[in-house]
């Protein structure tokens, strides 16, 4: 995209040296040699890419092999797709896969909303300092880490002292295992990344509605339509394509939940429902030190997010929207 | 020396892809380097403390000093041992001595059986210290009955029973030393108010999240279940977990569960919350190291220090007529191996000098260095021969570093000026003689290494199920009939056949 408009003001040149026989050895390198200085600062980047990107993909090869490391990837014995077989006929394998799906669907429709309504609540607001108030105390979660909000939840839920139970004893109550239980498992996570991500998600969305032409809320206004009405019928369609992209993406992380969040609000009694890949590759990878099949799980959820983040991108053009890429 | 060398070879392949990173690294770790007889020896040992020691600094001037040894170390933090070693390995950037461990680490037990490394028994016994090591320590730290590495000595089983001892006297019970005495003291604390307060405030076990593999598990040793696995009549190696010895102790501690005489939700309860727990009076019977009174003691008094909490120390328990025995927290009293790469030491001499630096390390002189300093600038000893830390930053920044680099933790004892530490460790000693060792810990099985860690997980899970009352023992029992098809058996037979070919 870049190269095409940027070419633009040498067409001129190229069409005058057509006519002059001998200059034909300058157009061999047009575009490169003239953009030179772009080239050179993009160094830095693409090799940042090669090097810490790319690069390290080449490790994926012990995912074919019986990876030990002192024998290192060029002595480790190939074994092929020995660690996928095992992978696809563990017991457990439609449970993780199960969960991990019911997990991020949960995630989609619960969370994925969350921040475009509290963008759009925060684009109606008109106190600049109290606007930018709540804008920082609900990007404050965002800077907790997993740890800690786990362990405020725990705190809060605990049985054994927990605030919340101790208010629903005093109000006459019985305890809640809010921690332990299976059916609170998954309530407790949506609710812990909502909390944790929600505010933090609202910037992207701030940043579009801040392109919206404002003459069109007015000549909505002179329509009379209502505060809701603008938001539904200007707001969300102005930022129908940050949403759209954004969605992609999250699709694209549809079997990465991440290791860390899941494994501090899991324990043996609500394991059957809160198991996911991320999880497992820990407890059968990680702690035995199985590198290999580690990675092969590894592996196979990245192939499952690209196929997914095509299949996305390709809808989303299909009905007209630009998409990622 | 050293960093150089990593420098130029980062910087030499850095564009190349990562195969051919990775191929450059295996290759250079096959050419000989190291061993060079002029250096100082190196020394690759893993460091526990937040800040490494100076290079030069004083204790380790003064171990040179004792050994005649000049050496230099490279320390690798705990929290990352296992990519370091990982690191070391692949790229064969040891050191003439590297401590090895975590002792069930597969990766760290199949390097050591890959050949890298000598087998040092037949050399142990020319050396006054290292003839000395206790054979149950040996075996324990054999691999497949071969000796790869010096253990690192520890006391074999620190586990025991410690009990409030001003709740019993309030409620004018005696030290229990059964467990039916055990859980009629539990039910006491969780009844009768032990703490005077007049609230229903207090139960009687404190459990925590890893019951199973910490806890309980020490438990079940006085009802008669083996540490991890144990040897049956007739030769074969089974899990303790499928013993009736063992499911005997899980029915009772189910019934104290019920009963609520332990903290109902203790399988949320990480480590520091149940020292928490414990130093607020939450419960009055804890199954843990018998060192650990001393620190629930100062925890209990930081936050109120005329807090009356008293502790019992308790090594002695029984179940009926199961003689009286302790399962080893330790890994049968060994903490890691010094083991020393052929690479670096390619003569039977070079290997013989780095041995007899670990046997100096081992004299009474060394291990007062590593464990106390230097007497006068880090620590007194009075009339009694009660050693105290006379500055404890100093101490902690220059002395700890190095204690836990011990070859051996029990040398020496130390008199303590707090009475918990030296009755802890009298009874710990005490433990030696009752202790069950994991009969399969120094053998092999390839099942074990690639699958255990998930069956071990969903075993997990099933007790604590069936502890809280979510499954029967029927279901538990089920489980465990599933997980034999997913490897248990194999496990089983693997070190079956392993403990043969070692034992017979």
């Amino acid at each position: 995209m870049n190269a095409a408009t940027t070419a633009a003001p040498g067409v001129p040149e190229a069409s005058t040296r057509t006519e002059r026989p001998q200059g034909r050895r300058r157009p061999q390198r047009p575009a490169f040699w003239r953009h030179r200085t772009l080239y050179l600062m993009a160094v830095p980047g693409i090799a940042y890419f090669l090097v810490f990107k790319y690069a390290p993909m080449g490790g994926l090869v012990i995912a074919f092999q019986d990876y030990m490391p002192f024998l290192g990837i060029g002595g480790s014995p190939w074994v092929g797709f020995d660690h996928f077989v095992r992978l696809f006929t563990e017991d457990t394998f439609l449970l993780l896969l199960r969960n991990t799906l019911t997990i991020s669907f949960m995630l989609l429709v619960f969370a994925f909303p969350v921040p475009i309504i509290l963008a759009l609540l925060l684009n109606e607001l008109r106190g600049k300092y109290f606007k930018r108030g709540v804008q920082s105390v609900i990007y404050l979660p965002h800077f907790l880490s997993w740890v800690i909000v786990a362990s405020i939840f725990y705190v809060l839920l605990s049985t054994d002292g927990g605030s919340i139970n101790n208010l629903i004893v005093d109000a006459g109550g019985d305890p809640v295992p809010f921690l332990t239980d299976p059916d609170w498992l998954r309530p407790l996570y949506i609710g812990q990344e909502i909390w944790k991500g929600a505010g933090w998600g609202t910037i992207v969305y701030l940043a579009a509605m801040t392109a919206v032409d404002t003459q069109l809320y007015e000549a909505a206004e002179l329509d009379g339509a209502g505060r809701l009405r603008q938001s539904w019928h200007i707001t969300l369609p102005a930022i129908r394509p940050t949403i759209i992209v954004m969605f992609i993406l999250a699709i694209g992380d549809f079997l990465e939940l991440g290791f860390e969040h899941m494994f501090l609000v899991m324990n043996s009694l609500n394991r059957e429902v809160g198991e996911i890949f991320d999880t497992y590759v820990y407890t059968a990878g990680i702690q035995n030190g199985q590198l290999s099949y580690a990675a092969a799980v590894g592996l196979f959820k990245g192939l499952v997010g690209l196929l997914l983040v095509i299949m996305a991108n390709r809808l989303a053009k299909r009905f007209g929207e630009e998409g990622v890429y | 020396m050293i960093s150089r060398r990593t420098i130029s070879r980062r910087t030499g392949t850095a564009i190349a892809s990562a195969t051919a990173l990775a191929l450059t690294l295996a290759a250079c770790g096959g050419s000989g380097e190291g061993g060079d007889a002029d250096g100082p020896m190196t020394w690759m040992t893993v460091i526990h403390t937040p800040t490494t020691p100076t290079p030069d600094g004083p204790i380790e001037t003064a171990l040179e000093e004792y050994t005649g040894t000049e050496f230099e170390l490279q320390w690798v933090p705990a929290a990352s041992t296992e990519e370091k070693l990982n690191a070391a390995l692949s790229s064969g950037q040891l050191a003439d001595l590297v401590t090895l461990g975590p002792v069930e680490s597969t990766t760290v037990r199949s390097a050591l059986a890959s050949g890298m490394f000598w087998d040092v028994e037949d050399y142990l016994g020319e050396f006054p210290n290292l003839a000395k090591i206790d054979q149950g320590t040996l075996d324990s730290a054999r691999i497949d009955g071969e000796l790869y590495g010096v253990p690192y000595q520890k006391v074999k089983a620190r586990y025991g029973v410690v009990v409030r001892q001003d709740w019993l006297d309030n409620l004018g019970l005696e030290v229990p030393h059964t467990i039916e005495e055990l859980t009629k003291v539990a039910q006491a604390f969780t009844e009768d108010d032990p703490d005077g307060n007049g609230k229903d405030d207090t139960v009687g076990f404190y459990d925590r999240e890893e019951s199973f593999l910490v806890g309980f598990e020490s438990l079940s040793g006085y009802f008669g279940a083996g540490s991890g696995f144990e040897v049956t009549t007739d030769g074969q190696v089974v899990p303790a977990f499928t013993t009736d010895a063992f499911k005997e102790a899980m029915e009772w501690y189910r019934g104290v569960y019920e009963n609520g005489w332990v903290n109902q939700e203790f399988v949320t309860v990480q480590k520091t919350n149940q020292q928490d727990g414990i130093a607020q009076g939450k419960g009055g019977i804890v199954v843990t190291g018998l060192f650990e009174a001393k620190n629930y003691n100062a925890l209990a008094k930081s936050a109120d220090p005329e807090t009356p909490m008293e502790w019992a120390l308790i090594n002695d328990l029984t179940y009926e007529d199961v003689p009286r025995r302790i399962l080893s927290d330790t890994n049968g009293g060994m903490g890691g191996w010094l083991a020393i790469p052929k690479e670096y030491a390619p003569t039977e001499d070079e290997l013989r000098k780095v041995l007899g630096f670990i046997d100096k390390l081992l004299d009474e002189e060394a291990y007062g260095l590593m464990t106390n300093g230097i007497e006068g600038e880090h620590y007194e000893t009075d009339a009694d021969g009660v050693v105290t830390v006379t500055d404890q930053t100093e101490w902690e920044q220059e002395v700890q570093p190095f204690s836990s680099s011990r070859p051996s933790e029990k040398v020496v004892t130390y008199e303590s000026s707090d009475p918990y530490v030296n009755e802890a460790n009298e009874l710990m000693a005490e433990n030696e003689a009752n202790v069950i060792t994991n009969p399969a810990q120094s053998l092999t099985s390839k099942t074990y290494d690639t699958r255990w860690s998930v069956i071990e997980q969903q075993v997990n899970d099933a007790y604590n199920q069936y502890i809280t009352g979510a499954i029967e023992m029927a279901d538990f029992e089920a489980k465990i009939e599933s997980l034999r098809g997913q490897g248990l058996d194999q496990i089983s037979e693997e070190f079956t056949a392993a403990y043969a070919e070692v034992n017979g």
